[in-house]
């Protein structure tokens, strides 16, 4: 069976149980997810010719040869810094990363991709400065691409 | 018309079958390549990214900003540690959504650097586990998920280090 059948039937238990005990709750959840769905669905789809533009135009040496085993950490390093910069929502972020692995990259490019797409985001720059501070930001953001480097350093190690 | 013009929705399936059309446009064959890229990942994530909707609507009704604000306190404390390390990986949303939640927290005491481990266990994403395991397979999300853990701790430390220095 699908793994996607198996997850759809543990969420249609999990709302019918939610139902039980609630039923204007598991409404507005639902309204909730139909939003979620909205919002993911066209970035999601945008980010899938984006792999196909990849395919066609990037050849897979050369993805193997900047993030592969052999880049090394400097691998690690280029796929955090297009981590960082990507404006990627969370659920773009494993299909696009699924899709580097088959092409050659690291588990480690792979992490270090995934940590950065998600904890650091220029666009949110401001308004994580308005919020908590110039000094929160600058330590976080940094601390978190140093700290992801090293997790990603493992991961390699211990996954290839 | 303007409404549609603000619309992300919109834009990004205009980009879409823009940037498609013009591939196609120079080489056909290209253009078909991307095409065929498009339908066969979509055809693999709909139904995951269905489930993992669900998922994120049911916890966001029934866990709300102000039972997370309580659960969590102030961050300090061996009990306190340990939940803003590892409760936030089960929340969704995306860092816009999250800041907002985190001043609360801020403006309620907790330190800096309990905000920068919820952060961090908030980039776990557990319930973007099924599109995670489908891609990267589930040693690379176990062994992800359980690094958080240990990053969440380690940014704690260190973010208070330089934000919280003793007056």
């Amino acid at each position: 069976m699908r793994a996607g059948i198996v997850y759809l039937i543990i969420a249609i238990a999990l709302v019918a149980v939610s139902f039980l005990k609630d039923r204007q709750k598991t409404k507005d959840a639902l309204k909730a997810t139909f939003k979620i769905f909205y919002v993911v669905l066209p970035v999601l789809i945008f980010v899938f010719v984006l792999m196909g533009l990849i395919q066609v135009y990037i050849p897979k040496e050369a993805i193997a040869s900047f993030l592969g085993q052999k880049a090394g950490p400097l691998g690690i390093l280029f796929s955090e810094i297009i981590g960082s910069i990507a404006l990627f929502l969370p659920p773009a972020v494993f299909p696009f990363g699924g899709y580097l692995l088959q092409n050659g990259a690291s588990y480690g490019a792979i992490a270090g991709f995934v940590f950065t797409a998600i904890l650091i985001g220029i666009t949110t720059l401001p308004l994580e400065i308005k919020l908590l501070g110039v000094r929160f930001t600058a330590a976080r953001n940094i601390f978190t691409f140093v700290i992801a480097f090293f997790i990603s350093l493992f991961m390699e190690i211990i996954l290839a | 018309m303007s409404k549609l013009l603000k619309n992300d929705a919109f834009w990004f399936i205009f980009l879409s079958v823009v940037i498609t059309l013009t591939v196609y446009a120079i080489n056909a064959d290209h253009g078909a390549i991307v095409a065929k890229t498009v339908y066969l990942t979509f055809a693999d994530v709909l139904d995951i990214i269905v489930a993992v909707s669900i998922f994120i609507g049911l916890f966001q009704v029934w866990v709300k900003p102000a039972t997370i604000v309580k659960l969590l306190g102030k961050g300090s404390g061996y009990k306190g540690v340990a939940l803003v390390c590892v409760f936030p990986i089960l929340m969704g949303g995306s860092l816009f959504t999250i800041f907002p939640l985190l001043k609360t927290l801020r403006d309620k005491g907790a330190r800096m650097g309990a905000i920068a481990s919820f952060i961090t266990a908030w980039g776990g994403k557990a319930p973007l586990l099924p599109l995670e395991i489908t891609f990267l397979g589930w040693r690379f999300a176990l062994l992800r998920l359980s690094f958080v853990v240990v990053f969440a701790f380690l940014m704690g430390i260190l973010v208070d280090r330089v934000c919280e220095t003793p007056a």
